[in-house]
C-alpha cells in the first residue's frame, strides 16, 4: 500500500462482479481455440521480460550480492568490493533491535489486518442492510478515503492529531476527556495507533467495496429460503453470505498482509519511526541502515530477510492466482 | 435482505453515521485550507470555514520550486505511464490472443512482478542507479515507476482483452475486413475504456508514490509533489492552513481520475489488477 492505491488481483473464478465486468473467454473451448502464431508472441512479450530482467532482476541479484559485502561509506566512495561472507546475515541476526523490528512488524500486520477485514466486512454488511441513499453516501465516503494519496493522508492525521490545535484533542475534550495539549505520539504504542487508524481508515474501502459487490451475487431467494426455514441472522451469514465470499476473503487477507508488512509511508511520514525508534518497521529498518547509515550491506541483508519472510506469504497468493487464470483458460 | 422497519432505521442511521466519520479526514482537510489562519489556531475550531480565502493556496503555490515539483510529477508520471501502457498493450495481445509455449511461465513472472515486495529493492536501486550514474536524475524516477505499474497494467489488459470475443473480430475478417482492420474498427473501440481505466489507475500508482522519489532524488529541485508534501511539516513550521492547501491541490486530480474509473475498477475486479 505504500506506493500506490490498494486495488486488488482477483482470482477469476470468484464469485460476485457481475458477467458483463468479468472479461474472460466463456471456459476452456475458447482456450483451446486461441490460434499458435510461431514468433510473433514472443516478440509481443519480449520488450515486458526485458524490463523485468533488467530493472527488477538486476537489483535483485545485486541484492544478494551486496548481502554478502561490506559496503560502507568508504567502499562506496572508493567503488572498493569487499566480501564478508555471511557476516552482515549474522551482525542482523545477532542485532536484538532486528528482532524487536520483527515482532513489532508481525504484531502490526496482525492487528491492521484483522482491523481491516473485520470493520471492511462489516461494512460490507451494512451497505447491503440499508437503503439506497445510504448506501451511496457510504460508497462515496468509503471511495474518498481510498483515493486520498497516502502521504496526503499521513499528513491531514497528522493535523488532526495535533497537540495544539488538532481537532481529535478538542472533541475528546469537549466530550469530558483531558486532552487538552494531549500528544499523540509521545509514545510509540500510541503513535502506532495513530498509524493503524490511518493504515485501516484506507484499506477498508477496498474490502468493503469488494466484499459488498460479492455478497449481491447472492440470489435473494437464497436469503429468503434461509429465513423460511429459521435461520437467525447469524445462521444466514454462516451459510449463505460467507461461502459465497470465502475465496475473496482469503485473497484480501493475503494482499493485506503483504501490503501491512511492507509498510513505509505512512510510517516514515508520521514520526519517521520515532520517537525513539519506537515504531521503526522492517522497511524503515532497511532504509535507515541504507540510506541513513550508509551501511548498504547489512541493509541489503536485511532486505534479503524481508524478502524470504513475504515470499512465504507470497507463495500461497500465487498458487491460488495461478491456479484461477487455469481455471479461466 | 430482510429487515424489520425499526433495526432498517437503525441500520440507515449507523450507516450515515459511519460515512460521515469516514469522509471526515478529507472534510477537515479541505476546510482547513480553506479557513483564515486565525481561525485554523482557535481553540475551539469551526466545522465549516467561514469567511473563506484562498490565502493558504496562494501561499502553497507561490512557495519556491512549486512549478519544479509540479513539472517534475508530471513528466516523470506520464512519461512512464505512457512507456508502460505501450509495452503492456503487446503482451496483453500475446497473453490474452494467442497459444505458445512458455504463456503459463510468463504468467507466473507477472504475478511474481506485480506482487514483489518493491521496498525491499529500495538500496540496490539506490547502487544500481548509481553505478549506471543515473542517481539523483529524473529518467531514474520514470524506469522506476514504469517497472512499478507495468505488471498490473499487463495483468488488467490481459482481462480486457480477453473479454472482447473473438467471434467478433473473426466476424468482422468474415465480412472483409483484414486482421489489422478487424483490430483497429472491432477491438480498438471496445478495448478504449479498458485502456483509458488502467492509464488513469497506473497514472495515480505512479503520482502517489513517495519512498523512491525519497530515497534516488536528492537535489531538492528534483523532488517530486509527494516528496515536496512531506518536507511541508519542518518547511511550514505549524502554518497548517497551507500545509492543508497543498495537500488538497495534490489530492485533486487523484480524486477526480479514481471517481471516474472506481466503479470499472470494483466491478471488473475479476478482470484485472493493480498493486500496492
Amino acid at each position: 500500500m505504500a506506493t500506490g492505491q490498494p486495488v486488488a488481483t482477483a482470482p477469476a473464478g470468484v464469485p460476485g462482479p457481475s458477467a458483463a465486468a468479468a472479461p474472460l473467454p466463456p471456459g476452456r473451448r475458447a482456450g483451446l481455440r486461441l490460434p499458435r502464431r510461431g514468433w510473433l508472441p514472443y516478440l509481443l512479450v519480449a520488450p515486458s521480460v526485458l524490463a523485468i530482467a533488467v530493472l527488477l532482476g538486476w537489483p535483485l541479484v545485486r541484492d544478494v550480492m551486496i548481502s554478502f559485502q561490506q559496503l560502507g561509506l568508504a567502499e562506496f566512495i572508493q567503488r572498493r568490493t569487499v566480501w564478508v561472507g555471511f557476516a552482515n546475515y549474522h551482525d542482523v541476526l545477532t542485532d536484538r533491535f532486528f528482532w524487536t523490528v520483527v515482532a513489532r512488524t508481525a504484531a502490526f500486520t496482525v492487528v491492521n489486518v484483522t482491523a481491516t477485514l473485520v470493520i471492511g466486512m462489516g461494512l460490507a454488511l451494512l451497505l447491503q442492510a440499508v437503503r439506497r441513499a445510504v448506501r451511496v453516501t457510504l460508497s462515496v465516503a468509503l471511495v474518498l478515503a481510498w483515493a486520498v494519496p497516502p502521504i496526503t493522508a499521513t499528513v491531514v492525521f497528522q493535523w488532526l492529531f495535533d497537540t495544539q490545535f488538532g481537532v481529535v484533542n478538542w472533541v475528546l475534550t469537549a466530550l469530558g476527556g483531558d486532552y487538552a495539549d494531549h500528544s499523540w505520539f509521545a509514545s510509540g504504542l500510541s503513535t502506532f495507533g495513530v498509524i493503524t487508524l490511518l493504515v485501516v481508515w484506507q484499506a477498508i474501502p477496498l474490502v468493503a467495496l469488494t466484499l459488498y459487490a460479492a455478497t449481491t451475487s447472492v440470489s435473494d431467494e437464497l436469503y429468503e429460503a434461509a429465513a423460511i426455514d429459521g435461520a437467525g441472522g447469524w445462521r444466514r451469514f454462516t451459510s449463505v453470505t460467507w461461502p459465497s465470499i470465502r475465496p475473496m476473503v482469503l485473497l484480501l487477507t493475503f494482499l493485506s498482509v503483504i501490503w501491512d508488512a511492507k509498510v513505509f509511508t505512512q510510517v516514515y511520514g508520521i514520526r519517521q519511526g520515532g520517537p525513539n525508534r519506537e515504531t521503526v518497521t522492517l522497511s524503515l529498518y532497511a532504509y535507515q541502515q541504507g540510506i541513513g547509515s550508509r551501511d548498504f550491506g547489512t541493509a541489503a541483508a536485511v532486505s534479503v530477510l524481508m524478502v524470504l519472510l513475504l515470499v512465504t506469504v507470497l507463495a500461497g497468493y500465487l498458487r491460488l492466482m495461478v491456479r484461477s487464470v487455469e481455471e479461466a483458460q | 435482505m430482510i429487515r424489520s422497519r425499526r433495526t432498517g432505521l437503525l441500520l440507515d442511521a449507523l450507516g450515515l453515521a459511519v460515512a460521515v466519520a469516514i469522509a471526515f479526514p478529507v472534510f477537515w482537510m479541505a476546510s482547513t485550507a480553506l479557513k483564515p489562519t486565525g481561525d485554523i489556531l482557535s481553540a475551539t475550531p469551526q466545522v465549516l470555514p467561514w469567511p473563506l480565502t484562498l490565502e493558504h493556496f496562494r501561499t502553497a503555490v507561490t512557495r519556491p520550486l512549486f512549478g519544479d515539483y509540479l513539472r517534475n510529477s508530471l513528466v516523470v508520471v506520464s512519461t512512464a505511464v505512457v512507456l508502460s501502457v505501450l509495452v503492456a498493450s503487446l503482451a496483453a495481445l500475446a497473453v490474452a490472443r494467442m497459444r505458445w509455449r512458455g504463456r503459463r511461465a510468463y504468467v507466473l513472472l507477472i504475478l511474481l512482478a506485480q506482487t514483489a515486495p518493491l521496498e525491499a529493492l529500495l538500496i540496490p536501486a539506490f547502487l544500481v542507479l548509481r553505478d549506471v550514474g543515473l542517481l539523483d536524475r529524473l529518467p531514474a524516477l520514470v524506469a522506476t515507476y514504469f517497472i512499478v505499474t507495468l505488471p498490473f497494467t499487463i495483468w488488467t489488459l490481459r482481462g480486457f482483452v480477453a473479454g472482447i470475443p473473438v467471434e467478433l473480430e473473426e466476424a468482422a475478417m468474415t465480412d472483409g475486413c483484414t486482421r489489422v482492420g478487424a483490430f483497429r474498427r472491432v477491438v480498438f473501440p471496445l478495448l478504449a475504456p479498458g485502456l483509458v481505466a488502467t492509464s488513469i489507475f497506473a497514472f495515480i500508482t505512479a503520482w502517489n508514490e513517495f519512498v523512491f522519489a525519497l530515497v534516488l532524488m536528492q537535489d531538492e529541485r528534483h523532488y517530486t509533489l509527494p516528496v515536496w508534501l512531506s518536507t511541508f511539516r519542518t518547511a511550514f513550521g505549524t502554518d497548517w492552513g497551507g500545509t492543508m492547501a497543498a495537500s488538497t491541490l495534490f489530492t485533486l486530480p487523484v480524486l477526480v481520475f479514481f471517481l471516474l474509473v472506481q466503479r470499472r475498477l470494483v466491478t471488473g475486479l475479476s478482470a484485472g489488477a493493480v498493486k500496492g
